[in-house]
């Protein structure tokens, strides 16, 4: 559902650009931020709002990798697996993941408590491996750390 | 001036230029692919590089522009190993599946790679795998083809403006999509198809039916499904059309289509067209030769002229037959029969809106041409959308809008969404309201011009409505009204577009309120017209009232000079208007009808009681290329060849003559003009013609209107208006103009014949092309209209009018309806919206007055 609240943040953001058409990523961040993901329903709901055709808004939103196109977990775990994080054995991380919650890259939880994605660099090589849980950032990972981080994601 | 030397020629310019437009202005050939003429610049493909003196690196010839001294090579080592290696990096995922692609023969990836390699890919990578796309029933999309060079996304954003495609995805996932990711939902003008240069996205019309190379001639004609005029190239194969393509750049279309036109033609080859004469016998339609057709019009027609005379025949023509076939059929009625009794559906809005205007600016105010739109500064649409009437008009609204135009629309207009700047549109009824507060703004804003004492006296008797009954009556706030006319201010130079619906609900006041509103903009005039040749018909003279060239025919000295140059006679007398003559069909008055090319008992209001008035008919003759509604009813039918495989003439909306040039033999059908001819020879006036040709040399010495435009002249600026003709009149008529704003009608729901992009009148619907985008009709509202009759979208719906006639259909529920009315397209067998709506008779120019009853809607279990 896209609330009220939503609708008037757009609207307010519109404003906040000489054309509709900048507004569309932050309009589509908006969604993303409460819904998680971006359904084609709510691309339109956005062309709706901003006064641009449909399809550009979908060219704009799966043109970016940030932008989700399926429903997601509660809780979305990114692991980098570039260069230092892959030596540092990110991989062996997200064999982990996948022994104890059975997801694979992109996929979800059936209890839809995490969801898991393969992401590039985070400027994190010094303390690799990494990973984001949502917004938060952890370094410095083995085994061990990243189930108790998770343990406290429900 | 800039020099620029190419290849070591030099070659002058007095403007910048690309070096692309500078080497082609040359005649040197430089390799493109994402480069199209008429779209954005876009330098993606790197296949015209270049090498710049003095440049470092090589460069996109078809996005740098020249500057003066600059040396050009366009064939070095170092730019063929460059194509070469781009060839290389696009064959890395495009398939080689030229075998079985239709594209093949035709493909620009195809041609490129064949002139610089590569021969071989050095890549070990497999190729993308995307499923071909069969979702949609007209375009059939295979994105492992695409070569990512964004020339459709460009045509759909930036010409047709529909936006109805786009790049989705990045890097190797790029796919072009619609937004529904299956079926494209969109315009289907076909325009991407033109553009594409590879076998991404193909038409599946005639998919794996031949390869490009099969086709053995290719002719130049015009489509024949509106006002517009769009030539368009027919590819053939012995007698059969292949496909519909345009070529960019020719015809007022410059290369563009709309969806009707590109992929209407099937209709031409349907299996459901009339192949042999038709005659009634013992109440069935038996199939006849020729002879016996003809001889049985011929008899019947001699016995009713010798018995009754001219006066008891009524003949309908058709605006979708050329200038010869109506010209003909028009000299037929008056020689032959001896009847002035000769109209056509034109009387429902172009004829009588084109002679009120004139009749108030002066004659030819309409010609203006379409590209003039595209250059104004403001815009006005009033009485239709003309993206739907006649949609490559539609296109030039829309790019005026682009050029920062004020767009005003003041009718349901769904395809100028995101283009207009104001869209104030008045509850179904109350349109009169609207223009009459509109032009009392624009007299507040503007002032009078001053120009024209008669108007601005009549102006002055205006009963003006006060604001709380505008708003009452339109439900638009006054300061909608203050917007419009703020935006229509400045402008200088401003089109005033005017479609079909003006005539439903305002008559002539509607008619005058929208004339002043043009004397106080300034503005150029454009009548929407939803048929091929409409304005032909009122040039041939297809009028009751006025011979070829648009005389009128009761004045003897204008009579007489015209008997005496063609040598045959007129009767003194004008004749019946269309209604007029349903009128007197109905009372008796009129024994025997000819409908040439027309289907009355559907298209026309009042449907039902036409039909019924029709079939007390003695004699009904019905030419047609499909067994219409009305040529069910026919003593006999005779069938008709359409326009591709006709030669004539056709007028358009702007009053330009242009040709058409046969592409087939019909099968079985004869052209209008062979079929009169004919019929008149065995009455005993024979009429010598052996081609078009030789029909349109008469009419020339009949209409003094086209002067001595020859065949030759045609495509010239001798085919546009004035023609370098005489002048036929001067002055200005006296108009009668009500002074009263009233209400036509009530405040409940009114039906609405809805104008479809996809459908052109009951004619289109033999095509299946057309069909399979729409086959369906539907009536259309807005959410409130129908939540006030509980009513929800895909609901079946019963549709009763007051006279008891109904119709059932699925409900589409739709908030680009503005002025809740409910729109029905009068398009469908079984579905005549016409039924439901009455009309009167307007006595000044013939048109309806339609009568909208109010209609219940229930729903159907």
């Amino acid at each position: 559902m896209i609330t009220e609240e939503i609708i008037k943040k757009i609207q307010q953001k519109k404003g906040d650009y000489p054309v509709f058409r900048s507004a569309i990523m932050s309009a589509l961040h908006e969604i993303q931020n409460t819904e998680g993901w971006l359904s084609q329903e709510s691309l339109y709901k956005v062309s709706g709002m901003l006064n641009i055709p449909p399809a550009t808004v979908k060219g704009v939103a799966t043109f970016y990798h940030m932008y989700r196109h399926v429903p997601m977990g509660r809780n979305i775990i990114q692991i980098c697996t570039n260069v230092a994080c892959m030596i540092m054995g990110a991989e062996k991380l997200v064999d982990l993941l996948k022994r104890e919650f059975g997801i694979e890259a992109g996929g979800t939880t059936g209890d839809k408590r995490f969801s898991l994605v393969i992401m590039e660099c985070i400027g994190a090589c010094g303390t690799a491996p990494a990973m984001l849980v949502n917004d938060d950032f952890h370094d410095n990972l083995d085994e061990k750390r990243v189930m108790d981080i998770l343990n406290g994601y429900k | 001036m800039i020099t620029v030397t190419i290849n070591d020629r030099e070659i002058k310019f007095d403007k910048a230029v690309t070096i692309l437009e500078a080497a082609r202005s040359g005649g040197i050939k430089i390799p493109t692919l994402c480069f199209f003429e008429g779209l954005e610049k876009f330098g993606g493909c790197r296949l015209c590089l270049v090498e710049v003196e003095k440049l470092p690196r090589l460069q996109t010839a078809c996005t740098v522009m020249v500057t003066d001294g600059m040396v050009v090579r366009t064939e070095t080592d170092a730019i063929i190993r460059a194509r070469k290696a781009m060839l290389e990096f696009l064959l890395i995922n495009h398939p080689l599946d030229c075998p079985y692609c239709d594209k093949s023969g035709e493909c620009e990836l195809q041609d490129l790679v064949a002139q610089y390699g590569a021969e071989e890919g050095r890549f070990a990578e497999g190729k993308r795998r995307h499923p071909e796309s069969f979702d949609d029933p007209i375009i059939v999309r295979n994105m492992e083809r695409c070569v990512t060079c964004t020339r459709c996304v460009r045509m759909c954003d930036g010409v047709q403006r529909a936006s109805a495609i786009t790049v989705t995805g990045r890097g190797d996932h790029s796919f072009v999509e619609p937004f529904s990711g299956g079926r494209y939902d969109c315009e289907y003008c076909g325009n991407c198809l033109t553009v594409c240069p590879v076998g991404a996205i193909m038409s599946r019309l005639h998919r794996h039916s031949y390869r490009a190379w099969f086709v053995e001639d290719e002719i130049e004609t015009l489509c024949g499904f509106c006002g517009v005029g769009c030539s368009m190239i027919l590819q053939m194969r012995e007698n059969t059309i292949l496909r519909a393509i345009p070529r960019m750049g020719m015809g007022i279309n410059k290369g563009l289509l709309c969806a009707r036109g590109r992929f209407g033609y099937d209709i031409i080859e349907s299996n459901r067209r009339l192949t042999t004469p038709l005659v009634r016998k013992n109440g069935e339609l038996k199939a006849v030769s020729w002879a016996e057709a003809l001889g049985l019009v011929a008899e019947k027609f001699s016995e009713i002229k010798e018995q009754d005379g001219g006066e008891k025949f009524a003949g309908i023509v058709s605006p979708e037959l050329t200038n010869e076939d109506n010209y003909v059929f028009q000299r037929f009625f008056r020689e032959t029969l001896f009847s002035n009794n000769i109209d056509s559906i034109i009387r429902m809005f172009y004829a009588p809106a084109q002679a009120y205007f004139e009749g108030i600016f002066g004659q030819g105010i309409t010609a203006n041409l379409i590209s003039g739109i595209g250059k104004s500064d403001a815009v006005v649409v009033a009485g239709g959308d003309p993206t739907k009437i006649n949609p490559v008009l539609g296109l030039q609204v829309r790019a005026a809008s682009g050029n920062g135009a004020k767009v005003v629309s003041l009718s349901n207009a769904a395809g100028l969404k995101r283009f207009a700047s104001s869209e104030p549109v008045a509850r179904s009824g109350s349109e009169n309201f609207l223009y009459s507060a509109l032009l009392k703004a624009l007299i507040d804003t503007r002032g009078l011009p001053g120009r024209s004492g008669s108007i601005e006296q009549e102006i002055g008797n205006i009963k003006w409505p006060n604001d709380e009954e505008i708003t009452q009556r339109t439900g638009l706030r006054k300061s909608d009204i203050e917007k419009v006319a703020e935006d229509l201010k400045d402008p200088k130079n401003i089109s005033v577009i005017i479609g079909p619906d003006i005539m439903i609900n305002n008559g002539l006041m509607g008619l005058f309120l929208i004339a002043a509103i043009i004397y106080v903009l300034d503005a150029r005039i454009y009548l929407l017209s939803e048929r091929p040749n409409e304005q032909g018909v009122i040039d041939t003279g297809c009028m009751p009232d006025t011979l070829p060239g648009g005389r009128p025919l009761e004045i003897s000295s204008f009579r007489e000079k015209f008997e005496q140059e063609m040598g045959y006679g007129v009767p003194g007398q004008k004749g019946l208007t269309l209604f007029e003559m349903f009128e007197a069909i109905g009372k008796g008055d009129i024994k025997a009808a000819y409908v040439m090319g027309d289907n009355p008992v559907f298209n026309l209001p009042a449907a039902d009681r036409i039909r019924e008035a029709m079939s007390g008919l003695d004699f009904l003759v019905v030419q047609d290329a499909f067994l219409s509604e009305t040529a069910k009813m026919a003593d006999v039918v005779l069938p008709a060849a359409l326009w591709a495989e006709k030669d004539g003439t056709y007028v358009n909306l702007e009053r330009r003559i242009q040709r058409l040039h046969r592409a087939k033999k019909s099968v079985g059908g004869l052209e209008g003009w062979q079929i009169i001819a004919g019929i008149s020879g065995l009455m005993g006036s024979r009429m010598e013609y052996n081609s078009a040709r030789d029909i349109w040399e008469e009419i020339t010495r009949a209409s003094h209107l086209y002067g001595s435009v020859s065949y030759e002249d045609l495509a010239t600026d001798k085919s546009l208006w004035p023609y370098k003709g005489e002048p036929l009149r001067s002055g200005k008529w006296e108009i009668k103009i009500p002074e009263e704003v009233v209400e036509k009608t009530g405040h409940g729901c009114h039906v609405y014949p809805d104008r479809l992009l996809f459908h052109s009148g009951s004619f289109s619907r033999y095509s299946p092309a057309l069909n399979s985008i729409q086959a369906e009709p539907y009536a259309v509202m807005h959410p409130d209209t129908a939540k006030s009759i509980d009513i929800k979208d895909g609901d079946r719906i019963k549709i009763a009018a007051a006279n008891g006639w109904s119709i059932e259909l699925v409900s589409k529920v739709d908030n680009e309806i503005r002025d809740f009315s409910v729109r029905v397209p009068n398009v469908f067998e079984g579905v005549c919206v016409m039924s439901l709506v009455d009309y009167g008779i307007e006595p000044g120019t013939g048109a309806p007055v339609w009568k909208l009853s109010d209609i219940k809607i229930e729903k159907v279990q």
